[in-house]
């Protein structure tokens, strides 16, 4: 990575977009305080990361991509045990109502479904009431209902004051849920704004494709026919 | 301290719903001993003894009423040398003794030479025949002190305890007890580790502020704990259900159990170091604990390991464990007793402690 600059606004919504391979999971890992960056400076919550990794730990939610939870454990007990980590007292079972999963506490967490387990990784992520949340590829693989069921979730916990990063290969998703964008290629970062301002940039460029007008796509029809509730797997 | 309690309690409280977990802790072992406390070994050790008078005189008669009284042998006085040591090699007899034509009892004379006792083992019958050979020098011992006026140098109590029939499932118990706290210590450790390293689970707690060594002495406490809770299942089972009989002290016993726990762990840890994979943790595992379970005296006396494989078989940590766990449990040795048992775990522990040290990783 190279000259990897940026600055995330209090109570922003931030995405890092890029393809694989671009740095988006080393740029997150840095800044978690997971790995060490070889030069640069890296702030997050006012806490130098490389001065005060743990610091920076205690003031952060992370949500880590291909990350699990240990087995034979309820998905109440996984909250319980975080909370522990972080030598907090929570109510968990009001951690579990914030993220709809009051009804599964006692079910263990490897029994739930990859929606569920996703919601189960965010409230675990906000038993210390990070100021800043870190999700790394949220809704990979999570089916539209349990996507767009994960983006109310995402604003709600942003209405609540705390500042969300998140990376995704979802331009969709972006565009409908963050306030700017950062897109990296090769380990720079090549633009960083909000999302209609990057189109509108875009377009100032002479770039141009067919137009063409639809009243509506294939998510909506989607969603017409299967509707919003979220789906047992 | 809080956090290490509070995690090592919701350590045990998932471990309670972990079947596998559950069945090789708990079920394996205890099948272990039913099988073989049901199967043919349930009774005692009855050791077959054929006593081959050649000097028939009051001496050695009332030589062989001693013998008789003695509950674990099974004498047969009728036969002669040549005719037994037949029987013997066709396994109808465990021990042939004979008693030379010049027996006496009565104190040597310095130069003199004293009668010989032959006996007659079959090689094939190492456990019979081990038991037996106990008894019998047990036996001359006594007579030989009761004789020679000195005072006994071997202490009576133990000889009492070898002379009670010694069932084979007593042999057993803790022999399986060792085996049970090694695969607490090497499996437990590495299957878990490495799954959930391989999962992520260590990285996602790593990404929360819990110090490494919290972590580690959650899981440790929690397998130390297991460990005495195992020891004690395992011998409450043992003694209501199948009648086995524990001379030694419980304390002695946990004591024992728990240094031995912590060698493994220690073990379980260094290897766990040197893996990625659960296939590797697989054949691992099976390359740090088959061989202890057959050199080790889990099932059977070390007197039947093949005289070369003896001097490594002598100081694997199996070994220490089950020879101090057996002789609190069998012959009510106390600790002071298994000091070179004792002495051999301490320092399995220091050594597997650095490997420990040096090898383990988290990520």
């Amino acid at each position: 990575m190279d000259g990897v600059t940026f600055d995330v606004a209090e109570r922003e919504i931030f995405a890092l977009l890029g393809p694989n391979g671009a740095g988006k999971t080393t740029t997150v890992e840095i800044l978690e305080g997971l790995r060490e960056a070889d030069s640069g400076t890296a702030r997050v919550a006012g806490v130098d990361v490389r001065k005060d990794p743990s610091g920076v730990k205690e003031r952060i939610g992370v949500q880590l991509q291909q990350s699990a939870f240990p087995e034979n454990f309820v998905a109440r007990e996984i909250v319980d045990l975080f909370a522990l980590f972080y030598r907090k007292r929570v109510d968990s079972m009001a951690i579990l109502r914030s993220v709809g999963l009051e009804d599964k506490a006692d079910q263990k967490q490897e029994k739930l479904s990859g929606g569920q387990r996703q919601r189960l990784s965010i409230a675990v992520a906000l038993v210390n009431e990070p100021q800043v949340l870190f999700l790394d590829e949220p809704t990979t693989g999570l089916d539209p209902q349990a996507r767009r069921n994960l983006w109310e979730l995402v604003r709600a916990i942003r209405a609540r004051g705390t500042t969300v990063f998140l990376t995704t290969h979802y331009l969709d998703e972006a565009e409908a849920l963050c306030d700017r964008v950062a897109i990296m290629d090769g380990g720079r970062i090549v633009a960083l704004d909000s999302p209609p301002a990057l189109i509108q940039a875009l377009l100032g460029r002479g770039f141009s494709k067919p137009i063409v007008q639809q009243q509506a796509n294939l998510d909506d029809v989607f969603l017409d026919l299967t509707g919003h509730a979220l789906r047992e797997e | 301290m809080g956090q290490i309690l509070g995690y090592t309690a919701l350590l045990l409280r998932a471990y309670t719903r972990d079947r596998t977990a559950l069945f090789f802790g708990f079920l394996f072992p205890l099948l272990f001993m039913a099988l073989f406390g049901v199967l043919n070994f349930g009774g005692s050790v009855r050791v077959d003894l054929a006593v081959v008078d050649e000097a028939k005189n009051d001496q050695s008669a009332s030589f062989i009423a001693t013998l008789q009284k003695i509950e674990t042998l099974r004498i047969t006085t009728a036969g002669e040398r040549d005719a037994e040591v037949v029987k013997l090699t066709a396994g109808d007899r465990d021990l042939v003794l004979v008693i030379p034509s010049d027996f006496r009892i009565a104190p040597a004379r310095p130069g003199a030479t004293v009668p010989t006792l032959t006996l007659y083992e079959n090689s094939a019958q190492a456990e019979t025949g081990a038991v037996g050979r106990a008894i019998l020098s047990a036996v001359v011992n006594e007579l030989s002190f009761a004789v020679t006026q000195t005072a006994p140098v071997v202490s009576v109590k133990r000889e009492e305890v070898t002379g009670r029939s010694l069932k084979y499932v007593d042999f057993l118990t803790p022999g399986i007890l060792g085996m049970t706290i090694m695969q607490l210590g090497i499996s437990s450790v590495a299957f878990a580790f490495v799954a959930e390293r391989q999962r992520g689970v260590i990285r996602r707690i790593m990404a929360t502020p819990i110090p490494r060594r919290n972590y580690i002495a959650a899981h440790v406490l929690q397998r130390l704990i297991l460990a005495v809770v195992q020891v004690l299942i395992l011998l409450a089972v043992a003694v209501f259900a199948f009648k086995v009989t524990v001379v030694g002290g419980l304390g002695s016993l946990l004591l024992v159990a728990i240094l031995g726990a912590v060698v493994f762990l220690c073990l379980g840890f260094a290897v766990t170091g040197l893996l990625a994979t659960e296939n590797q943790a697989a054949v691992a595992t099976q390359i740090v604990t088959l061989p202890q379970l057959f050199l080790s005296g889990v099932f059977f006396s070390r007197d039947a390991v093949p005289a070369f494989l003896k001097p490594v078989a002598d100081y694997l940590p199996l070994t220490f464990l089950n020879d101090a766990l057996r002789d609190i449990a069998t012959t009510g040795a106390t600790l002071v007793d298994v000091g070179g048992d004792i002495i051999g775990l301490v320092v399995w522990a220091v050594v597997s402690f650095i490997l420990a040290y040096r090898l383990f990783r988290l990520d």
